[in-house]
Parts: C-alpha cells; structure tokens; sequence
C-alpha cells in the first residue's frame, strides 16, 4: 500500500467467536473498490453465502471507510456499515448504514480502511483499537447502559482522544430498528441488533497516525480551497433563505438560514451569523442552522453552534441548549442532531397545543433526541413515526393490544402533543416489552406481517411515504419525479441518495437549474419544476444513474452524499457551476492513483452493479424488475383526481414509468425484461468473476 | 478605475462619489443623490467655481456611473435618484432597498411576482417581516387589504397551507391550484421528506 496515499493500507479482521484477529493487505485485495460500501459489498460477496440470517455469527458487519477519510478534504467524515438488514422484509437482504462523526478518520489514523466483523462471542464485549494493539475487552458491566454511558465508560478507559461507535439497550436486546452511534450524535440506522447479536456492545478507536497524501502539498491545499469555494449550505443548498446584499438569488426554503441579525443565542456570547458571504471560507459554519429550519426562528435564541463530522465545515448537526426541559422531563438541556434525529421525538405527534413551531415543539425534539440516542433506537427515516400515527389513528393499536398493555399508555398525553409521552414508548421499544414496543421494533415489514396488515394498504397511503421491503422512500417522485422513482427501485432499504435531491432542492431558478442540467446530463429536460412534471426523456435516465454512481462513490470515498455532489455552487461568477470532477481531482491527488472522472465513475458503477449481483444471488432469482424493482401505489395516485403530468400533482404515470424502467436499464447495460445486468455489463466493470458466479446459478438474463 | 473628462477638481470629486457609493453599498444601503449632494458640500469636495453644485454633482455622478462597471443607478418612484456598487451588492437586493423606500405595495406585490416567475413559487407572508423588508406583520396585513381593493393588484393572491401559514402567489405566474400545491410542499411537505 506505500505506493498510494489516502488509504491506510490495512483491513481489520476480528472473528468474535475465537478472539482470533489478523488484517489484509487493503491494495490487494479491496482498491478496485475503493473503500466503504465498495469492501463491504466485496465482504458481503466472497464471505457470507446466500442463505445466511443477519442474527447468524456467520454474517458479518464491515465498518469501513474510503482514502478520503481523515484527509483535509471537505466533508469526508462518514463510515458505511455493510451487513445483512434486520428491517429487510420479506427477508433480509444487504444494506449500508452511514455514520459522520470522527470514528472514519480515527479509523484511519490508527492504520485501517476497514474492521471486518464475524462471529458471535460468548458474553458481552467491546473492542479496543489502537494502531496496532487490538483487543477485545469484557463488556459485561456495560451491558445494558445505554449509548452515552457505555462510551463515556470507554472513553475513561481509553482516554479522551478515542472515538466510540455504541449500541445502546435497543441493540442489546435483538430490536431490529436499533442504531450504532458515535461521538454523541452521529448514527447508522438498522445495524444496532446485529452488533447485538455478536455481543458486540461497542468498537473503541484511537489512532496515532495520519493519512498520506501523495501528491504535492501545494496542489492539494489549493484544491481543498477550490471545493471549499464551492460548498453551499447543508445539503449543498447554495442559495440563502433571505435576501442578501451580495445574492442574486433567496429561497425561503433552503438550509442556508444565516443572516445578519439571526444570532445564535446560546451561545457565552450570542454570535451574529452574518451574510454568510460565499467567498469567506471562515464563515461556512454560519450558514447552517438546521434547528432553525425545521423547529422555526424560535430556535435561534437556543442555538449554542452548530457541530458535524471530521473535515466538514458544514455543522449540520446542531446544538441546542433548552433549559427549561432539564427539571421539565429530566434530561440535559443541551443536545445536538440533523435531520431525523432533531425531529425524532416531535414526529410520533399529530399536533402540540402550541402549534407546529412552539416550545413543546422543541421540546419533543429534545426529548425524543436524548431518549433515542441513548436507547439507540432507529426511526428507519422516519417511518417508525409515521406507522405509529397511523397504527393510533386509525384503531390498530387499541385491537391488537390487550386491554391492559393499551390502558397502560397515557394516551390522552399523547393526544394533546405532550412530549412526556416519549418516556411510555421509546423505553419498551429497546427493551421489546409488550406487543406494541416489540412490534414497532421490528421495522414495518415485520410489523405488518405480525399484525396480518396487507402491506399493499400501507402503499397505498401517500402520507405514509412508505415505499417497499418494509422501508420508505427517500426522495423520490416529490422531488424529483421519474428521476426519484428510478433511485428508490434500487436498495433493499430506503435509497438514501442525495444527488439529485440536493440538486433539486439547491434553491436555484429552475432556468439556471435547466442550464446546469444541460451541462450535466445532456438536457434541460432531466429537471422539471416540483410538481409539474413531463413525460420521462433519456436525460432524467442519466441523472438517476449518475445520482446512484454518486452517492457508491461517495460512500466509499467517504465523502457525504448528504452534503455533495458539488456540480452547483453559489457563485455567480460561475454561473452557479460546481465542478464534476472534484470527486476524481481529490482521489488522485490524495492517491496517486491517476484516474480521471470517467474512471472513477466506472469504479462507482462496479461498486453499485455488484450491489446489484449481492441482491439477485441471496434473492435467487434473476426477476428483479417484477419482485424487486416495485413501486407503491400511491405513486400512481392524486387525491385531488389530478391527472399525470398536470401542474400541481406528483402523480406518475404507469406506462411512462414503464418507459423510464427501460430507459434506465438501457443506460446500465441490464436486461430490461428482467432488470438484472448482463454478462457484458458486469464484464464492462471488471466483475467477470461475479457473473461467472451468477450464471452457475442460473442468475443471469 | 474611474475615468471622466472632468478635470482634475471634478476627479477628485468623481473619486469621493464613487467611494461614497461603494462604502454604503458595503453597509448594504443604497445611497441618494441628495446625500451625495450633501456629504460633497460637508466635506468641502464641490468646484468651487460651480453655479449650481447640485447640478454639477448630477453631471459628475453620470459621467462616474457610466464609467464604472460596478456603479449603477436607480429611479425610484418619486422620481429621485438612488445608487449601489455591484461589487458589494446585487441588483436582486438593490431593488428590494428601492421598492422598500416607495409604496410597500409595490415592494410585496413586485416580490411575489418575480418569486412566482422566476423560480417559481409563492413566498410566505412572513418573509416580509424580516430583513430587509422589516415590515410588521399588522403593516403587511394591512398593506394586502389595500392590494385586493385595487386592480393592479389583483392577480396577489393568498393561499393557506394545512400548517396554517399564509403564502402568497401571482396568479400571473402561477396557476391557484399548483400554488396551493407548491406552497403546502414548500411549509409541510419537505419537512416531512427531510
């Protein structure tokens, strides 16, 4: 591995079931996949057979990160967890979590790409790498702590510089909704009770090393500022949600919510956000403010900073400090988190008495917060809340419960939006106490199918976002029509790609978006307007594959797809243009592996198409475009009546979903009948093997 | 690089203006041609000679405008004069300064046209509560009863979303029921697809 930099050289192999733990050669094995999800589906293909059960001591959990991780460069602080999905219904199948925070680069710097995982020991335990000394040390006086004690407990033992990746009780206890979790926020959903299943309470790292970089320093200080200038707001969103003395454009709904005058008032001192100027580089932390974004302006006067990942000066994950809520419901009164997490408590609840944006808003929001990441319960992005209201609502939960686990529930607590609520719930969720607490805990596949609810029902409701395989969607056809369609057909779990979403969302008018488009996929007709979608075109094809190669880049780089692709920017000297090629510029540079944007997207499509070959070889079968590529119901639906491609309505049109299904096979080289690649498309990226593999077994079209 | 045919008293004069112009813009403020008038006289910087300095300044101002890519005029509805410096500010934000000093009819009713055209989308009532507009929300309530009584304000229209906040639209752009659409995904829905 001395030839390259970026990577570490090593992978880390700990068989729990002997103590037994040795490392490979990462070049020799693993760097025509990069890193990340690319080792963890190489992992998942050469050592865990079809047939093998995600609780089984023969699946294996890859922790693995890419040669950007613990680099200077922008964003590169996110881990892909590989294994079998517990939630995967009808059967597990496999799947990647993502965690930011400082466990990738500490990985790194203590000599690893990755920390392969297998076996199942005999009681409980925790593992402690530091370059090279690895042990695996007892567990059992942290088993049943919650997350934040277990690794404040490991923290002590190892010491302050050391990052810890925990589960909490809910992965203790075989919750299949449970989560791993490092440095105090930063979680990968879904994997939590597989950890648990190898008795595996935490993974302890730290790391004296450092990453090398093999190209001129100089040239590599001088790219890192290139894609710093380039970087918007949280989600790439490169336009402010106020009019600004130096923006041409404002969009209210963006995340870029700085502004002179919105200060962060919890602050020692409260701090004044600015205009966020774009070419101060300094001030990129100031943009962000996601508290303020989903809980309103009422969350400025609670702002302490914001907080994030190794190498990201986004800080998405904002910290809060409420107070009140200390002697109100016992928790501390500061907390942080993005996104699902920040609205983790205030979703289970239809309305608080104080409106959508009031301080019982907030305040579930930090109640749900301090109770899930300590619990280490997963929302599954967001679809625990949305089952739970509609299971409520709609009278399942009072038929299925006995009278006395039901009555054992404030349930007039909960219909008036009192965050107390969360305390009942959340506790017998991680401990699998009742039937509601294990049935939520089991992801919606294996919910339904315990409570005989068809799943067909639960695709026909819109507002429940539920997509297939017991998983939502994640951006799809309500932002980016065919295009979010193509995307969710994909995973065996919700998509999680960002590409085109933070395209979409990235504030721009739609005729510089159309430009860009045009730049980038070969048509302003790959964007439409939210909401007045046309007819599929060759363009929207492109976009979904060039999203989908994105975000296996990403995650194997360990860039965060949540953040890039960067091929718009707020600057209007550039015509709003990003750049396409950063992701290659930074990887040969930090490599020395000369391969250009064609050649690393080729790499990305080896990652995604043996991702592809991982889910026909466990499915048995070749049938993907019928039993794997499925589309809810309410895809096809407009409450109003409104036709397909009329303005104001997401509604998809079957037989043009039908066309875009083709034209994106098409662009993969697959087999449209079937959706499943062919011979020469794995052989195009250098899986020669893997078909050879898949034609025994009668898997190939 | 300012470059007028004015003498060397009038370049001296063209360079103070052009600095004025800049340094308010740096303040994000638009600045008029009376203040420039007047920070001239203050600061002893007019010919001496001129019979009328407010004429003299009028002509030093153009012939500075037209010679500096960066520096550029408004009329504002009174007829006056305002200018910015587009190293420090858009012509986007300028406007906004400008409609704000005249009828704040005109400043919601032009914001939420080029909102609906441009992007398109309607914009929340309360946005103008904020900076820069700084109205109050009784001043922006009051200001859209006045605007559905006259005509050429008819096509501002309100939509409600189900989170109960008031977005507002031009039916010139935007037809009612992709409004409403847009708006409820703009308040509810991409919240709810984080």
């Amino acid at each position: 591995m001395v030839k390259y930099g970026g990577w570490a050289g090593k992978v880390l192999h700990v068989d729990l079931s002997t103590g037994r733990t040795w490392t490979e050669d990462t070049a020799e094995k693993y760097k025509d996949y990069l890193g990340g999800t690319g080792i963890g589906y190489k992992v998942m293909w050469d050592e865990v057979p079809a047939g093998t059960k995600p609780y089984d001591p023969d699946n294996r959990i890859i922790f693995a990160v890419g040669p950007l991780a613990g680099t200077g460069a922008p964003c590169n602080g996110r881990t892909a967890i590989t294994t079998l999905w517990p939630t995967c219904w009808p059967e597990p199948l496999v799947a990647t979590g993502h965690m930011g925070g400082q466990f990738a680069a500490k990985l790194k710097y203590a000599g690893y790409d990755a920390v392969v995982i297998q076996g199942r020991a005999d009681r409980p335990v925790w593992l402690s790498i530091v370059d090279q000394q690895v042990e695996v040390q007892d567990a059992r006086r942290l088993w049943g702590e919650g997350i934040r004690r277990a690794t404040a407990a490991i923290s002590q033992v190892m010491g302050p510089e050391a990052v810890v990746a925990a589960i909490g009780q809910a992965g203790e206890n075989l919750v299949p909704m449970s989560v791993v979790m490092n440095s105090v926020s930063h979680s990968a959903g879904g994997i939590g009770s597989v950890m648990g299943s190898k008795n595996l309470k935490a993974i302890g790292v730290g790391g004296t090393g450092s990453v090398r970089i093999a190209g001129n320093k100089d040239e590599w200080e001088k790219l890192i500022k290139y894609h710093l200038s380039l970087l918007g707001a949280n989600n790439q969103h490169v336009v402010p949600s106020s009019p600004q003395p130096w923006a041409e454009f404002y969009n209210e709904s963006t995340r870029w919510k700085g502004s002179k005058g919105r200060a962060w008032g919890a602050a020692p001192r409260p701090i004044d956000t600015g205009t966020c100027e774009p070419h101060n580089l300094n001030r990129i932390a100031y943009r962000t403010n996601n508290a303020a974004f989903y809980m309103g302006d009422i969350a400025w006067q609670y702002t302490v900073r914001g907080n994030g990942c190794a190498g990201c000066p986004i800080r998405c994950h904002t910290m809060i400090k409420v107070p009140s809520v200390a002697a109100k419901y016992g928790i501390p009164e500061v907390g942080q988190n993005t996104c699902g997490g920040l609205n983790f408590g205030r979703s289970f609840f239809k309305k608080f008495p104080d409106g959508p944006r009031g301080m019982t808003n907030m305040e579930a929001c930090m109640v749900g917060m301090h109770l899930a990441d300590d619990l280490g319960i997963w929302c599954n992005y967001g679809q625990l809340q949305r089952d739970f209201k509609k299971l409520y609502y709609e009278g399942f939960i009072k038929n299925k419960l006995g009278e006395k686990e039901f009555k054992s529930y404030s349930w007039d607590k909960y219909e008036k939006g009192d965050p107390s609520f969360l305390f009942e719930l959340f506790p017998r969720i991680a401990s699998q106490e009742g039937e509601l607490g294990t049935a939520l805990g089991l992801g919606t596949g294996y919910l339904l199918q315990r409570w005989s609810i068809p799943e067909e029902s639960w695709g026909k409701d819109k507002e429940l976002s539920y997509w297939k395989m017991g998983h939502p969607k994640h951006h799809s056809t309500e932002d980016a029509g065919q295009c979010g369609l193509l995307i969710n057909l994909q995973y065996n779990r919700d998509a999680q790609c960002h590409s085109h979403v933070n395209f979409i969302r990235n504030g721009l008018p739609l005729s510089v978006q159309k430009g860009l488009a045009t730049e980038i996929w070969g048509s302003p007709q790959a964007v439409d307007a939210v909401g007045a979608y046309t007819p599929m075109h060759p363009s929207k094809a492109k976009m979904a594959k060039w999203s989908l190669l994105r975000k296996e880049l990403h995650d194997s780089l360990s860039l965060c797809n949540w953040m890039g692709p960067w091929v718009a920017s707020p600057l209007k000297e550039r015509g709003y243009r990003g750049d396409d090629s950063i992701e290659s510029m930074l990887y040969r540079l930090a490599t020395g592996d000369k391969k250009d944007r064609q050649e690393l997207d080729q790499v990305a499509e080896r990652i995604f198409v043996l991702h592809r070959a991982l889910m026909i070889r466990d499915m048995g079968t070749k049938e993907v475009r019928t039993k794997h590529d499925t589309i809810p119901e309410w895809v096809f639906t407009d409450k109003s009546g409104k036709a397909p491609f009329t303005k104001g309505t997401t509604r998809m049109d079957r037989n043009d979903v039908k066309v875009a299904m083709d034209m994106f096979y098409d662009e993969m080289g697959w087999d449209r009948g079937t959706g499943a690649p062919t011979l020469q498309a794995y052989r195009k990226v250098g899986l020669d093997k893997v078909a050879e593999e898949l034609g025994k077994r009668k898997l190939l079209p | 690089m300012v470059e007028t045919n004015i003498g060397k008293e009038g370049e001296a004069a063209a360079r103070a203006i052009a600095t004025m112009i800049r340094q308010s813009s740096e303040a994000s403020q638009l600045i008029a041609e009376s203040e420039i008038l007047r920070r001239m006289a203050d600061q002893h910087l007019l010919i001496s000679q001129a019979a009328d300095p407010a004429e003299e300044v009028g002509d030093i101002l153009k012939k500075v405008v037209d010679g500096s890519e960066d520096l550029h005029e408004l009329a504002a509805q009174d007829g006056s004069r305002r200018y910015y410096s587009s190293h420090f500010m858009t012509e986007t934000y300028a406007m906004i300064l400008l409609q704000k000093l005249g009828d704040p009819l005109r400043l919601i009713a032009e914001t939420v046209r080029e909102n609906s055209a441009v992007y398109p989308r309607p914009v929340p009532l309360d946005i103008f509560t904020q900076p820069p507009f700084d109205l109050t929300r009784q001043e922006v309530l009051n200001d859209l009863e006045r605007m559905a009584a006259e005509e050429e304000y008819r096509d501002i229209v309100p939509t409600t979303t189900s989170a109960s906040r008031v977005f507002l639209y031009s039916t010139l752009h935007l037809e009612p029921e992709y409004a409403s659409m847009l708006a409820e995904w703009l308040d509810v829905g991409q919240f709810n697809n984080p």
